[in-house]
């Protein structure tokens, strides 16, 4: 309603409360007149109606259907009305498109007694697909395609078939010229994904076309895509094969889709409005006979086009996959992939309304047919008490599972990965008690397959972990892995664990954190981590330069000249080719550390000091290699309690080019610094790190590549991104293979690993160069897309 | 987007009820007080939701406030949680004007409107140290708006609010002020009962 009260105060309102104005009970009505309540004008009430179709759990669609078409075939002449419906049909079509089977039920329904209705419908969606074709948006095609898929049993002939054949003879003409190709994959999943419709629109005719047509798209579904691989959330150890390798979408589509075939098109979970119940034979019957419609033509154009989003094939995974009873549809089901791609489209559109996409997580079972889930909030633990043939599939799980699919989606999802944290925070606040032991389940499942979990993926899943926590005062369940903090710091769990931990401290502060752990954990957070600032090494008398450390300090503090700084530096330098030690390394430190003691109050501190000394700092890095690494060390080992300040110093520095991505990778990857004989890899924050550096510049290449200046710019950016990504993979390479001088250390720590050590070492490795290789791939891809249209 | 347009559910990244509000009063008042922070007392009622101008300045916004934060987060916390919708370019925290202390606002700068425009969507409404914040559109920081306008110079929210919110230092200042009036009061009258006691013993 509120939707429209706010209208009617932009219109001076009033203008149809008339009647109410002069009834007797409004006599005793003590409201003030302008609360009064107005009958909203019909296309106002039609508006409403639709756009909540199916919302209530009371689950009336046949009423709500059936009053909703009364008012819009009853109601067609009027100008308002038409119009209103004919616009909000398409709109509710791609942006609620759960909603999809009953807005065409209301079509389906006024048809019967209004056959322009449907014409008037048809007219508009038929162009609209067209030229989303043309434009490459696919996702509004296969929605469009959707509602006219529900349709079908008001169309002339074949129906929506033909429009299907011709998008299918362009993905083969796009397969058979280009094995790497993604939009003739795209394209067979919007075909798969469209054939269910039709079928359960309930066209006994289709089952032939529908046979044909499967026939077709198999070589191109059941056929591995080339770039599979390389997007695969899983990367399995050696000799073990990854869990989802088999789980291109298209492929499982395909199997889901013939086993249907094979049971006449059973499609259980589909909700199929338009069939009404037995009272409502009469109403049936004019359905059946109501008027059909040819379909206007769509006309599908030579050469198609990826659209504004590059294209991937897909991977169909789940947190929830071989638990002793299924709480989500099994892969050999269509559920699975039906369910999950109506919410993934919901998930995905709805951005803009995080509070409406979690009510559509919770309300998932309202847009189903009946039985396909257990009722809500039904324990994990009570499925295994179902009795045979009834459904266990739990709807929060179901839920869950398509967010986490988004998380866990490579290269990356739609939206920023904040959005899906948000989604998950959302649904947890509107029924705690149904989400948050799904979640739990989820969250067991990735941190016990964090080892076989992409390195990327694995890092996503710790950022969600720890900024839920924060949402929810920081509560879970640590005592069950509580074993596993004996781990040594570079097995998987623990690293996690370590870098959980870290990531909860920053988001609120040490002590409130350790507050929160059991005591086997409380060895992990440190007397230093709960200190505000780090201590300034040069306080302390027996560290080398200290006093030049204290002076360099003070002049810092007090904003001194550049000039009052020099003599300083250079009584380090004199002292330290006397003690013949690299007298630039050593003055570096010094300042760097001394910028950072200065700055330590708070980032806009530091950030202030480093804008002062800047031209400093900028000659420092530009000196040398090694001046350029000691920046970086300086500002890791002062804030080595709190890498993530650390982080976000380094970043800056970038800004300002004092430090180049290189040496930051260098730093990470080579030097040994960030932790000695690989371990730097197992640590969260130096990936952190090296991933937030790697998207500066594939970002900033991306920028000047679109700007399409021809100044050879870009070209030198795209070298030295090359270089970057070269530089990367060599080094990671050595890690993976195990042939890194450092490996065999001979100072490894006696943490009882022995040779498990390089092994893990060489695993780490492995993970990391898998995560740049495919971003390094990536990018050239992009580039590959991106030159056509820059020429 | 903006406009015309208008989806089947209300947007999470518009401006809120306060800066249209505002907007419309200052258009009215003839602009004559720039200088503000927000999170004042707004009479949220008799909105209206006003045609945005052709030059709307937040249309290319970067710039969000960033509102009930507690008095103890840090800038590093807030850095935490907001790079989540982008890189920011500078952040600025709300002072009190006469301690020069954080006073529980802050402003988050990025380098782009979409950024600014997810993080609306994302993060406005989610907790920040447990505490659930608020984030508005903003046209960009001006020099003198980090600090707060309420009498006592933190935000005017602050003043007079009755709850007692720990993270925010506790009960509104002007009410803490008017109970230690009263508390110093009834100290005197004990002090005076005191006496006159003393004197009937005596």
């Amino acid at each position: 309603m509120a939707d429209y009260d706010r209208r009617q105060g932009g219109r001076g309102g009033g203008g149809y409360n008339r009647k109410r104005r002069y009834r007797d009970d409004d006599e005793s009505d003590h409201r003030p007149q302008r609360r009064r309540y107005n009958e909203p004008p019909l296309h106002v009430r039609i508006r409403k109606q639709l756009l909540t179709l199916a919302e209530s759990p009371l689950r009336r669609w046949h009423e709500e259907i059936q009053t909703t078409a009364h008012l819009v075939a009853d109601n067609y002449d009027k100008e308002e009305v038409k119009s209103n419906f004919l616009e909000l049909v398409p709109q509710i079509v791609v942006e609620q498109p759960l909603k999809t089977p009953f807005v065409a039920a209301v079509v389906l329904v006024a048809n019967s007694m209004q056959p322009d209705v449907a014409t008037d419908v048809l007219a508009r969606i038929a162009p609209l697909t067209e030229e989303k074709i043309k434009l490459g948006e696919w996702r509004d095609v296969k929605l469009y395609l959707k509602l006219l898929a529900c349709l079908q049993s008001c169309l002339e002939g074949d129906g929506l078939f033909p429009v299907l054949e011709e998008l299918f003879n362009r993905a083969v003409e796009l397969q058979t010229s280009n094995s790497d190709d993604t939009i003739g994959t795209e394209l067979v999943k919007i075909i798969l994904l469209t054939i269910p419709y039709i079928m359960a629109a309930g066209s006994n005719q289709g089952q032939q076309k529908a046979a044909d047509l499967m026939d077709k798209t198999d070589v191109i579904a059941s056929e591995p895509h080339a770039l599979q691989v390389l997007i695969d959330p899983h990367h399995a150890e050696k000799g073990e094969e990854s869990p989802t390798a088999n789980s291109s979408l298209i492929g499982l589509l395909q199997k889901q889709l013939q086993n249907e075939a094979l049971n006449g098109w059973e499609l259980k979970c589909l909700p199929r409005p338009w069939q009404m119940p037995l009272e409502e034979i009469e109403l049936q019957e004019k359905m059946e006979n109501a008027q059909k419609h040819p379909l206007p033509a769509i006309t599908v154009p030579e050469a198609v086009v990826t659209g504004p989003r590059a294209l991937f094939p897909e991977v169909y995974m789940s947190v929830y996959a071989n638990q002793e009873v299924e709480s989500v549809p099994p892969v050999s089901s269509v559920a699975a992939s039906l369910i999950r791609d109506g919410l993934l489209d919901t998930i995905n559109i709805m951005d803009f309304n995080r509070n409406v996409t979690a009510r559509y997580l919770i309300d998932v079972d309202c847009y189903f047919a009946d039985g396909t889930f257990v009722k809500r909030a039904t324990p994990f633990d009570r499925l295994r008490d179902i009795d045979g043939g009834r459904s266990t599939w739990k709807p929060e799980d179901v839920a869950v599972d398509a967010v986490f699919s988004q998380l866990f989606q490579l290269p990356s999802p739609e939206h920023k990965l904040v959005y899906y944290h948000s989604v998950l925070t959302e649904a947890c606040k509107l029924a705690p008690a149904a989400i948050a032991p799904s979640l739990g389940r989820a969250i067991r499942y990735a941190y016990h397959n964090t080892h076989q979990l992409d390195l990327e993926l694995g890092y996503r899943f710790l950022d969600w972990f720890t900024h839920h926590l924060s949402n929810f005062g920081f509560m879970w369940k640590w005592t069950e892995w509580a074993d596993d903090v004996e781990l040594p710091d570079i097995h998987p769990c623990k690293a996690f664990i370590i870098g959980a931990l870290d990531k909860e401290i920053r988001l609120s502060f040490a002590q409130r954190i350790k507050g929160t752990l059991p005591p086997q954990y409380q060895v992990l957070i440190g007397p230093e981590k709960e200190q505000d600032t780090p201590d300034f090494k040069y306080n302390n008398e027996h560290t080398p330069f200290s006093a030049e450390g204290k002076e360099l300090a003070q002049l810092l503090k007090k904003k001194g000249p550049d000039e009052e700084i020099q003599p300083v530096i250079a009584r380090i330098h004199a002292a330290a080719l006397e003690q013949s030690i690299d007298p630039l390394v050593s003055s570096t430190d010094v300042f760097m550390t001394a910028i950072c003691w200065v700055g330590s109050k708070s980032l806009s501190h530091v950030l202030a000091c480093i804008e002062r000394t800047k031209d400093r700092l900028l000659d420092v890095g530009a000196a040398s290699e090694a001046a350029r690494l000691q920046i970086i060390t300086s500002v890791i080992s002062y804030w080595s309690a709190q890498p993530g300040v650390a982080v976000v110093i380094i970043e800056k520095l970038l800004n300002y080019s004092i430090v180049t991505p290189g040496a930051v990778i260098d730093w990470a990857l080579v030097s040994g610094k960030a932790g000695p004989g690989g371990e730097a890899l197992s640590k969260s924050w130096v990936f952190e790190l090296v991933l937030n550096t790697v998207v500066k510049v594939t970002s900033r290449v991306r920028q000047v590549l679109a700007s399409g200046v021809a100044d050879g710019a870009a070209e030198t950016e795209v070298a030295a991104m090359r270089d970057l990504f070269k530089s990367m993979d060599d080094a990671l390479t050595s890690w993976a293979e195990g042939s890194k001088d450092q490996m065999m250390d001979p100072a490894e720590p006696m943490d009882g690993l022995g040779g498990k050590r390089a092994e893990l070492v060489q695993r780490w490795g492995e993970r990391w160069l898998r995560v740049f290789r495919r971003r390094s791939a990536i990018e050239e891809a992009h580039m590959l897309a991106a030159k056509p249209s820059s020429d | 987007m903006r406009g015309g347009f208008r989806n089947t559910v209300e947007r999470l990244d518009r401006p809120s009820a306060y800066y249209l509000n505002r907007n419309n009063k200052k258009s009215r008042r003839n602009d004559r007080n720039n200088r503000d922070e927000k999170d004042g007392d707004t009479e949220m009622a008799n909105n209206q939701q006003s045609e945005e101008a052709p030059d709307d300045p937040l249309r290319n916004a970067t710039t969000l406030y960033v509102g009930n934060l507690s008095f103890y987060t840090t800038e590093e916390q807030v850095y935490d949680l907001f790079s989540k919708c982008g890189e920011i370019k500078r952040l600025i925290m709300g002072l009190d004007r006469f301690n020069k202390t954080p006073c529980g606002f802050c402003f988050v700068e990025y380098y782009t409107h979409q950024d600014a425009l997810d993080c609306l969507k994302y993060v406005g409404g989610t907790k920040l140290d447990e505490r659930i914040i608020r984030t508005d559109l903003d046209p960009g920081f001006e020099e003198g708006r980090q600090y707060g306008r309420g009498k006592s110079g933190g935000q005017v929210r602050d003043e007079y609010r009755d709850d007692f919110d720990e993270g925010r230092g506790g009960l509104g200042r002007a009410i803490q002020q008017t109970e230690r009036l009263r508390e110093a009061e009834k100290n005197r009258d004990g002090e005076q009962e005191m006496r006159e006691d003393y004197g009937r013993l005596r």
